[in-house]
């Protein structure tokens, strides 16, 4: 394993008796493995494979009975499991840092959906465009959560500037903005009835079936989460005037 | 003697002087001699004395004003209601077609191994009534109930049927991991119980009988407490599920003893339905049981979940201020009796105990008792009991006595593929059912332990689907 000790590293040096310059023989070092490594040997084998031009992941399968699992993508995070709805409601649920206790919330919220009879969506309170028929709702508990927090998420924020509008007056500006902080704000809302509602039952899946019922009643139209998002929809329409206040264009020359 | 300056506020003695003096009158009152402040509250009352320079200015913190709930609050037991709630239908749920029904000979074939039977409509009933079902379970997810047939309902549908055809007692405790099926085995013994025409007797939970929940009394002329209130509440289960058994039988013994008046041609029905006076069910209970243990009347399966909880000093004080043990409330008594082997069945009988897991005490003798009843079972060496440990309970050695142990683990991979196959025939689970997902989520669930097989599939909230 070990190269010689004799001198192959260092080729014997010229005679001094000899004036002319010989040629050095190239002697190749030995690979020094630095452990005994049978994952090398499998790499090896599998460059070995590759250059024959056979898959090189041919090899590594052989043994397992379901085959090689898929590899996840550099993008794909531990972190990335849930579903981005799922990720961001749970955490939204959790009290205290118990995640744990939050997603068992989650799970009987769905299953509160699942087992509820379908709802009768109101036309005078349109779901996002594109949504199923709502008899399909309950036994995809995930669509009908999504379903009812992306129908009430407000479409814009106002942003008050403060000092703009003059005279120490805040100025209230309408911005749009991305679809993870609509659902944040949406959440927010329907957490907020959820716990001034008065619990009609016990247990652990008494705030499950609140939270379920105000779901359901986002979807059939009669929950007051909606008139927020109205009265934030009337407010970003009349501060939309305000995006061509002197003072914003200014700034925004700057 | 008091300092002169007022000690609740800062009025100088010159100011304090120009009040009234304080007037102690002889009418106060002198309820407390220490305490100045009842007195006083009584005279600010009667608005008579000297009124403090501060009168009605309080210094409030922190109140907020809140506005009344207008909602209406919750009815008395509504709460509870909601927590017990059975709830075993979903109509959202796809129906599965094709599935077998339950019946007294499906149970005993071994090749119904693996398959998923549905539950007459009328065992469901009888299920219901005697509280079978439970509301941790996740029966309001499927369209109607259905049972996985497994192995070891099988070895127990057999030996309680092959017990109680040779007249003999069969007495069980199933033991096993948390999650692992123990009480959904005793709902399927007791819907193999009904579907065999057996007089069932189930106890749901035996913590019921010994948290001090019921009510309890003492018996006269023995050592022992009856629970009336619990009896009758079993008597009308017990009526409303074996029925149409014990209307074919009458009443054959003689109960000049008993409070209310029990003729030759009553039936064992009309016995059960006696009463309803928490005063005499204890008795009429106990004739019952002596009626039902004559020869030519029908076999007899006695269940009971949640043996541990039976298994100690109970939470009910004698008259002498000192804790029951368990056994000295005579219902339970009833109960060790028949699983002890103490009570002799003519027409065969199954006595069951089901363990449970997650919500027991830990016995020490009650584990050592079963440990014993393993060894005996697999012919192996007793082993031993720790002999620094003295709180070992002879009674309870006494009440598992020679019983037979039935061990509980995670099912099979076959059974575990019925069971999501069910599962996504009914639409709840949202995935692909082969082999791979089959294997992936049967290790998952600690090899085949059913409750966490539902966890990684109900309760999973990954982006599959």
């Amino acid at each position: 394993m070990h190269p010689p000790s004799d001198g192959g590293h260092f080729p014997p040096p010229p005679p001094p008796s000899s004036s002319e310059i010989r040629p050095i023989l190239y002697t190749p070092r030995p690979i020094e493995p630095f452990a005994d490594n049978y994952i090398n040997a499998e790499a090896i084998a599998a460059l070995e494979q590759a250059a024959a031009g056979e898959d090189a992941l041919a090899l590594t399968a052989e043994g397992l009975k379901f085959g090689m699992p898929a590899l996840s993508a550099k993008h794909e995070q531990l972190q990335d499991r849930h579903h981005p709805v799922i990720h961001q409601f749970t955490r939204m649920l959790m009290r205290d840092g118990k995640l744990s206790k939050a997603q068992k919330h989650v799970s009987l919220i769905l299953n509160y959906l699942r087992t509820s009879p379908p709802p009768k969506v109101s036309p005078l309170r349109p779901l996002v465009p594109g949504s199923p028929p709502p008899s399909q709702l309950p036994l995809n508990p995930l669509l009908y959560l999504t379903l009812a927090i992306d129908s009430v998420a407000p479409i814009v924020r106002i942003r008050s500037l403060k000092g703009m509008a003059g005279g120490g007056n805040a100025l209230e500006v309408p911005e749009p903005i991305d679809a993870r902080a609509r659902r944040r704000q949406a959440i927010i809302w329907i957490l907020d009835i959820v716990n001034k509602k008065r619990s009609t039952g016990s247990g652990r899946k008494q705030f499950a079936a609140r939270f379920g019922q105000e779901i359901i009643s986002v979807i059939e139209g009669r929950s007051a989460v909606w008139d927020r998002r109205q009265l934030l929809h009337k407010m970003g329409t009349a501060a939309r005037a305000n995006l061509s206040h002197p003072s914003l264009i200014g700034r925004k020359r700057k | 003697m008091a300092s002169t300056n007022c000690w609740r506020c800062l009025a100088r003695p010159a100011q304090r002087l120009l009040l009234a003096p304080i007037s102690v009158t002889a009418s106060a009152p002198t309820l407390a001699a220490f305490s100045t402040s009842a007195q006083q509250l009584a005279r600010a009352a009667d608005g008579g004395g000297t009124k403090h320079l501060r009168t009605g200015k309080r210094l409030l913190l922190g109140r907020k004003k809140r506005s009344p709930d207008k909602t209406k609050p919750p009815q008395a037991g509504e709460r509870k209601a909601f927590r017990k709630r059975i709830q075993l239908s979903n109509d959202n749920a796809l129906e599965v077609p094709g599935l077998e029904v339950l019946s007294a000979e499906n149970a005993v074939n071994p090749d119904s191994v693996g398959k998923v039977f549905g539950v007459p409509a009328e065992v469901i009933d009888q299920l219901r009534a005697c509280e079978a079902f439970k509301s941790s379970q996740n029966w309001n997810l499927f369209r109607s109930p259905h049972l996985l047939v497994r192995k070891e309902t099988v070895d127990l549908a057999t030996q309680m049927t092959n017990a109680i055809e040779k007249k003999e007692t069969l007495r069980l405790v199933v033991t096993g991991n948390r999650g692992s099926g123990k009480s959904i085995l005793g709902l399927q013994a007791l819907a193999t119980g009904f579907l065999n025409k057996w007089v069932v007797i189930n106890v749901p939970e035996g913590q019921e009988l010994t948290t001090a929940a019921t009510e309890y009394s003492t018996i006269p002329n023995s050592k022992m407490f009856s629970q009336p209130v619990y009896t009758v509440k079993l008597m009308q289960t017990m009526h409303q599920t074996n029925q149409s058994i014990l209307s074919q039988h009458k009443v054959e013994l003689d109960h000049m003893h008993l409070p209310i008046s029990v003729t030759r041609n009553m039936t064992l029905t009309a016995l059960l339905n006696a009463t309803k006076e928490p005063d005499f069910a204890w008795p009429v209970f106990e004739a019952f049981w002596k009626e039902l243990l004559l020869p030519g009347r029908p076999p007899i399966l006695f269940s009971l979940d949640g043996l541990a909880h039976i298994m100690r000093i109970s939470q009910y004080r004698s008259p002498a201020f000192e804790l029951i043990h368990s056994h000295d409330l005579a219902l339970i008594r009833m109960f060790t009796d028949a699983l002890g082997g103490k009570t002799a069945f003519a027409n065969g009988a199954a006595i069951l105990g089901v363990t449970a897991k997650g919500n027991a005490p830990i016995i020490p003798s009650m584990e050592k008792a079963i440990a014993h009843a393993v060894a005996a079972q697999n012919g192996e060496a007793v082993p031993a009991r720790d002999p620094f440990f003295r709180k070992y309970d002879e009674r309870v050695f006494d009440s598992l006595r020679g019983v037979k142990v039935l061990d509980v683990q995670g099912v099979s991979k076959t059974e575990a593929r019925a069971l999501m196959e069910y599962w996504a025939a009914s639409g709840i689970l949202r995935s692909r059912i082969d082999e791979k997902e089959v294997s992936e989520k049967w290790t998952m669930a600690g090899g085949g332990v059913v409750a966490e097989m539902e966890r990684v599939a109900f309760y999973d909230l990954r982006a599959t689907s």
